[in-house]
């Protein structure tokens, strides 16, 4: 364990001080012509990489909610940590894109900044499920945004990024529409069930949402 | 005389500690209101919570691996791009950003199990309040280093917090805690840290030997190793 410890440390130690090119291969350069993203375009998917994970960031906060013994909705609880791992999905597949089209060479370490989550507290299934379309809605537009930006990019000849426009266009926003669909069909049905019978409505629901039948 | 009396002082004590959600149901359905205030019928139970340590820890814990996931996360990425190109090292921290991630909600998980609220802002008194210089843009042999330093900070924090648990601190002990942190934490990090130590000391291997002129094809080389087998 020491030597280990004493291996890297020295390694390190090496390489950091004297010769600094000692433990690595020199950079190259190749023609950069390639590389077409506009700056403001590239800024805008920068911005929502970092939307999706706060996104994610809170849908854990909702879960882990709906987890405690006092609430006790697990079915709400397992929903919002699928949701949580797919915003962190979202944010993944925007970073691919990136390097595909030959970003993220710098600037990388800056592109995710976690903070803790706004809301921690939702008085029902029925609040959580209406904040989660409302933040949705928000994604929406500021996927919408980043297409705008990305189609005609003012501050750079009006440049039109066609085919990441048609990839936030056919996979981005068929996911946010088709996932805001989806939440808001479960939202009207909890709210149906919890018009007479609340607490009933509302656990026999969460049973439902982990797959159930009761 | 005193002793007996101490004793029975004691009994009291713990029949009364085990019996408060009970006595929660009995006080409150007696009432006329159309309310019921049960606070002590909760989850929690022995030390966890009653000191808070080892429940603080815990979330500190899970917000810790939530942080170094998406550190690792931007690793691969940048091992990804067309420059760095080493999708070898991509897959390696790519893997480590994936268990990050799911020990973040495992972690979440228990924590409101034991009958704890997770706090995203809690942090352990054992992490530096600010870190210095944790760029991610690094070469193969620092971001391995820095992996491995990550790895061992997990690791030593799940030591910290199952010291806690166990012997040495009768107010914080918590058997249960101290099995979960063996068996999903503690086994797994003795084999990601001596896989690290292993690619460390390949890497200095190649760099070293034949005056540092290997390096290229060995770095090429070792990463396509990295890809058959992270
Ligand atoms: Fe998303
Ligand atoms: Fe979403």
């Amino acid at each position: 364990m020491k030597t280990f410890l004493l291996i890297v440390a020295t390694v390190l130690a090496v390489c950091s001080s004297a010769f600094a090119t000692q433990c690595n291969v020199n950079p190259v350069t190749i023609p950069k012509q390639w590389i077409t993203m506009s700056q403001g375009c590239r800024g805008a998917v920068r911005k929502q990489v970092q939307m999706e994970v706060a996104a994610s960031v809170q849908y854990l906060a909702m879960a882990a909610h709906f987890s405690k013994d006092s609430v006790n909705r697990p079915g709400f609880a397992k929903l919002f940590f699928e949701a949580s791992s797919e915003e962190r999905e979202h944010a993944l597949k925007l970073i691919e894109y990136l390097l595909m089209r030959g970003e993220l060479t710098t600037n990388v370490t800056s592109l995710i900044t976690i903070r803790a989550p706004e809301h921690k507290y939702w008085s029902s299934g029925q609040a959580a499920l209406e904040e989660a379309l409302k933040m949705e809605t928000e994604v929406t537009k500021a996927i919408r945004n980043v297409i705008v930006k990305c189609e005609q990019d003012r501050e750079d000849n009006d440049n039109n990024d066609y085919h990441l426009v048609d990839y936030l266009t056919g996979e981005f926003l068929e996911e946010q529409y088709k996932g805001q669909r989806d939440i808001a069909g479960k939202a009207s049905t909890l709210k149906k069930m919890m018009d007479r019978h609340s607490a009933l409505g509302e656990f026999i629901f969460d049973k439902k949402l982990l797959g159930m039948d009761i | 005389m005193m002793k007996t009396v101490f004793a029975l002082a004691c009994l009291l004590a713990a029949s009364a500690a085990a019996d408060v959600c009970f006595n929660d149901v009995s006080n409150e359905c007696g009432r006329n209101t159309n309310s019921l205030a049960l606070p002590s019928c909760n989850a929690v139970y022995g030390n966890f919570g009653r000191q808070g340590n080892v429940a603080n820890e815990l979330q500190a814990y899970a917000n810790l691996h939530l942080r170094r996931s998406y550190e690792f996360l931007l690793s691969s990425a940048y091992y990804h791009n067309y420059q760095v190109n080493r999708p070898g090292f991509s897959k390696l921290f790519r893997k480590l950003a994936d268990d990050s991630w799911a020990k973040t909600i495992e972690l979440i998980k228990h924590v409101t199990k034991r009958g704890g609220t997770m706090d995203f802002h809690s942090r352990s008194p054992q992490e530096a309040t600010e870190e210095k210089n944790n760029t991610i843009e690094l070469q193969e042999l620092e971001s391995l280093a820095r992996s491995l330093d990550i790895q061992k900070e997990l690791a030593e924090r799940a030591f910290f917090i199952h010291q806690e648990a166990t012997r040495n601190n009768h107010k914080t002990h918590d058997p249960e805690i101290a099995q979960y942190l063996e068996e999903e934490f503690i086994e797994d990090h003795a084999k990601t840290i001596r896989d690290l130590a292993g690619h460390t000391s390949d890497l200095k291997q190649f760099i070293t030997s034949n005056g540092g002129n290997d390096l290229s094809v060995s770095l090429f080389l070792f990463d396509e190793y990295l890809q058959k087998i992270a």
